[in-house]
């Protein structure tokens, strides 16, 4: 396992030398304040058998993990998925046995949730984009739902990978509980699996941990401790700061940095040979951050009925065009991620009508994925729900900026199954709304040691796409909505047997009723017939 | 009010106005208000036309779930400038089916122009009927094809009555009701001039019973029968071999495992509901048909078809209506259309009183069901039972008193 622990602190954050200690085999950390990067990478025999069988039959799986609740995303971690586990893959060639099938959604719950809505790919994931006007998407199939805490998966960390001695082990996985965001990477051609875990925030009085060479010394154990600066050129991002490879330099590493140049006075701390290297970190990004109250919210109007209008709110400082290159064309968009429970209506939202469009402040909808039947109730719906990605309108420059810009997407409930109550909870997570630029000429962004991919939305647009991300105002990143359903009180009056008692009755009354003036009607007519051909006989 | 109707000219050029003048209406406010005046449905049946029109199977569009015809007549909707097209089309077949029913209340019912016309104006002159063609439903077309059906039986034009009903079978399943009662009524004239038959031995009535079989198939009974199944299957072998399983499942199939039970007028909406939620125990959702088509499709033609065929036909759709698993409002202009032929000799006429009740009644229980509705779709209040539950079984009840009502009127308009 090769490890790289990064810790980014804002500009304006004190440090001071004492804080990092480096000693032969190990890095001691001591109350740092700032947001961490976990990365830990894999190879496949590492692995459980159980999740390496699974991996076999992966050529991509990209696993999202953000939490429900607010989060900062930090330079160069700027990037955001909705709330809740997205699941990206593709499978290898002759992936259509049933028992592969069936085995990632096993595994999946296993580690995950027991309770998700996961049957198979095939059955339960979406196969975006179906209606894409810009680019493909890289994963074949998709999958998301909500998952509050990441406990289940600490659980099967501590059971099925850590070996019972090994403290360290269970102590990192523990701290996956407070983790705001987790991505797993896998890919068939590296045979190797990559876990980040990303924290925004340190504990009570900061990061303190003593990071350890590994005992079998023979994968690397990368230490970073960075600072963002101002770049010089608008696509990238630039940090400084110290660079370590526990055990193995015996120094940290200097980068230039305004941010910790008082660590320029402890060159060679710890060595007799002291080799500072002032060097520049810069690299492009494809995602960056936007000032702090670059915000959003969203909300739903009420009552909600059983078509819910999902409101999304920005003040105006949301609404300055991001410091894109000059060249750049930037546009804000939103990415939606709802369960099957709740849905567009593609027809509606794909419309060009102007009048529609201007009335809820859209532009058009790019691109649409998953369950879009406008009928099916949602125990007919096997897959997880559909993904939307819809570009934004912003107030024309000739208008005045209201003090809140409102935009809004008209959403349809399905038929949720009857409960006692007469109401169903259907939770909805909050969308992500950035701007994305592009440039004519552009960078290519792989070269980012923290470029993040797979993320739903962004294989939506081209690659040199750059995004810059609005920030979540509220607390919890999830909008619970109560569906009305029908109620079934098994105390009250009107149980199962009652509504179907009492329909059979009133059809049985309302049929044998037409029934019966009919065949008095048919009688007296037969009758009639019968005492008109006796008078013929008669007058015979 | 009775000189309007002496002008034949003026009541059509005032049906034609109103649906002009709705049309403009309509076009005006889709253009200024995102709220729009056009149906729901014409957007499903425009954007198959324009699927149609770059060579895709109208099936492409979800939700499509008519015959491939339908498409194809509003092709041209897909030209730049001709959008409403298709609006035009159900508007102007509704003037015709209200100059059909005018033309047969004269030939058939011996009614002077002005009476014609003016039972005829509750067709041409309805504002729901006029509203719901020109925000561009397509029922204004199966009614043409209904009306049309029923003139060319009255004037005994077989093969076209055959070919109409094979064509409006194809395009909504439920025309076929009419066939029972075409078929029993023709032979009206055959079996009117036979003496009754005297007392027989058991031989004689085995004999009687073949000859009985024999006599019922008549010429014009064949021939009827042929031409509906001909034009049928034509139609529905050509466009399976042009649209396959898509054209079978969304035409057809699709009423017969439909998921979604959306609330409607239909009684058993609730329990459709709970049945496909797997919340009920008993299966009497799937024997729903039996009261349904015994009334429409059995008893009724039998007992009426031979007083009245335009009365008949109008129970028969009302108690299909009722009776139906799902209900809306679209489904009452399928009776809707059989009501000149009806009033005439309605007692809901003559006898005012009743006719107000009765009308009273029907709008108060669906106004009822509309208000439960309201709170479930736009409050999202849990309103399924027993609001929604109640007042639909109150609409049925209301229904089948006015099918009752409907019974003994064409029951003594045919003695």
């Amino acid at each position: 396992m090769r490890r790289r622990i990064t810790f980014v602190q804002r500009p304006e954050t004190p440090f001071s030398l004492d804080q990092a200690v480096v000693s032969p085999d190990a890095l001691a950390v001591h109350g740092i304040d700032g947001a961490r990067e976990e990365r830990a990478t894999f190879s496949v025999d590492e692995l459980p058998e159980e999740l390496s069988e699974v991996l076999k039959q992966c050529h991509q799986l990209h696993v999202r993990w953000a939490s429900e609740r607010r989060y900062d995303a930090v330079a160069p971690f700027s990037s955001r998925v909705s709330p809740g586990l997205h699941v990206f893959y593709t499978p290898t060639d002759g992936w259509s046995e049933d028992n592969k099938l069936k085995s990632l959604c096993v595994l999946l719950k296993r580690t995950f949730d027991y309770g998700l809505k996961c049957k198979s790919p095939e059955e339960s994931f979406i196969t975006p984009p179906i209606l894409s006007t810009r680019f493909a998407s890289t994963a074949a199939f998709q999958y998301h739902s909500l998952l509050p805490s990441l406990d289940n998966l600490v659980a099967y960390i501590e059971n099925k990978i850590c070996s019972s001695s090994d403290e360290q082990c269970f102590r990192y996985a523990t701290s996956i509980k407070t983790a705001d965001s987790i991505d797993i990477n896998y890919d068939s051609m590296s045979h190797s699996l990559t876990v980040l875990g990303y924290w925004s925030q340190p504990p009570e009085n900061g990061w303190t941990d003593e990071i350890r060479k590994h005992d079998a010394g023979t994968d690397q154990v990368e230490v970073g401790l960075l600072g963002t600066e101002t770049a010089t050129e608008p696509e990238e991002i630039k940090v400084g700061g110290l660079l370590a490879v526990v055990g193995k330099d015996d120094q940290l590493s200097m980068l230039h940095s305004g941010l910790l140049s008082a660590f320029g006075v402890a060159n060679g701390y710890g060595t007799d040979d002291s080799r500072a290297e002032p060097t520049l970190f810069s690299f492009p990004s494809r995602h960056h951050s936007l000032p702090d109250d670059a915000t959003y919210s969203i909300s739903f109007t009420s009552p909600t009925g059983l078509h819910p209008t999902m409101t999304i709110s920005m003040p105006p400082s949301s609404l300055n065009p991001p410091p894109a290159p000059p060249d750049a064309t930037c546009a804000l968009h939103t990415y939606l991620t709802l369960p099957s429970t709740i849905f567009g209506d593609k027809y509606q939202l794909s419309t060009t009508d102007p009048l529609f469009l201007d009335s809820h402040n859209l532009v058009s909808l790019r691109a649409v994925a998953g369950e879009t039947d406008l009928e099916a109730p949602d125990w007919f719906v096997s897959r997880w729900g559909s993904n939307w990605l819809l570009e934004l309108a912003t107030p024309a420059e000739s208008d005045q900026v209201p003090a809140e810009w409102n935009v809004t997407i008209p959403l349809h409930l399905r038929y949720l199954r009857p409960s006692e109550s007469g109401y169903r909870p259907a939770p909805v997570p909050w969308p992500v709304v950035f701007w994305a630029c592009t440039a004519e000429g552009g960078t290519k962004m792989g070269v980012n040691p923290f470029d993040r991919v797979n993320l739903g939305w962004e294989g939506l647009f081209g690659p040199r796409t750059m995004f810059y991300q609005l920030h979540p105002s509220s607390d919890r990143l999830v909008e619970e909505l109560e569906v009305p359903v029908l109620q079934l009180d098994e105390n009250g009056f009107f149980q199962s047997k009652a509504i179907e008692l009492g329909t059979m009755i009133i059809i049985g009354l309302g049929s044998l009723w037409v029934l019966w003036k009919l065949g008095t009607i048919a009688w007296s007519s037969g009758t009639q017939t019968q005492r008109r051909s006796t008078k013929q006989k008669k007058s015979e | 009010m009775a000189s309007v109707f002496e002008r034949p000219s003026l009541v059509f050029g005032v049906a034609i106005a109103l649906r002009a003048f709705l049309l403009v209406y309509g076009a005006w406010q889709d253009a200024h208000s995102a709220v729009k005046y056009t149906d729901i449905d014409y957007m499903v049946f425009t954007d198959a036309a324009r699927y149609v029109s770059k060579g895709a199977s109208p099936y492409a569009r979800d939700t499509y779930r008519y015959t491939p015809l339908l498409a194809w007549m509003l092709l041209p909707t897909s030209w730049d400038g001709f959008f409403s097209f298709g609006k035009v089309l159900f508007a102007l077949s509704d003037v015709v089916a209200g100059w059909l029913i005018a033309k047969a209340l004269m030939s058939f019912y011996g009614m002077s122009p002005p009476r014609a016309l003016k039972y005829a104006s509750v067709w041409l002159l309805n504002p729901m009927v006029a509203n719901i063609s020109t925000r561009g439903s397509s029922e204004g077309l199966l009614c043409v094809l209904v009306i049309a059906l029923l003139w060319a039986v009255l004037n005994r034009r077989i093969t076209l009555a055959g070919v109409l009903l094979g064509l409006s079978v194809h395009f909504k399943i439920y025309p076929f009701i009419y066939g029972p009662s075409i078929i029993w009524w023709l032979d009206e004239e055959r079996e009117g001039l036979k003496p009754p038959s005297q007392k027989k031995s058991p031989e004689q009535e085995d004999r009687s019973l073949f000859t009985h079989i024999f006599n019922f198939v008549t010429p014009s009974r064949l021939l009827l029968t042929t031409t509906a199944l001909a034009t049928f299957s034509g139609l529905n072998i050509s466009m399976y071999i042009l649209y396959d399983f898509p054209f079978a499942q969304h035409t057809y199939l699709h009423h017969l495992t439909r998921i979604d039970h959306r609330h409607n007028f239909s009684p058993y909406s609730s329990l459709l509901y709970l049945s496909a939620a797997g919340d009920v125990q008993g299966s009497f959702e799937s024997l729903a048909f039996i009261p349904q088509l015994l009334l429409s499709v059995i008893v009724i033609p039998i007992v009426l078809a031979k007083r009245s065929l335009p009365g008949a036909m109008l129970a028969q759709t009302f108690a299909f209506v009722t009776f139906n698993k799902v209900c809306t409002s679209q489904y009452f202009l399928w009776y809707l259309i059989f009501l000149p032929f009806y009033l005439p000799f309605s007692s809901l006429m003559k006898n005012p009183r009743l006719g107000i009740t009765a009308t009273a009644l029907w709008v108060i229980a669906q106004a009822l069901w509309l208000q439960q509705g309201y709170y479930l779709e736009f409050l999202g209040l849990s309103s399924f039972v027993p609001g929604l539950f109640l007042a639909s079984l109150c609409f049925f009840a209301v229904n089948i008193w006015i099918l009752g009502i409907i019974i003994d009127d064409i029951a003594l308009m045919g003695s």
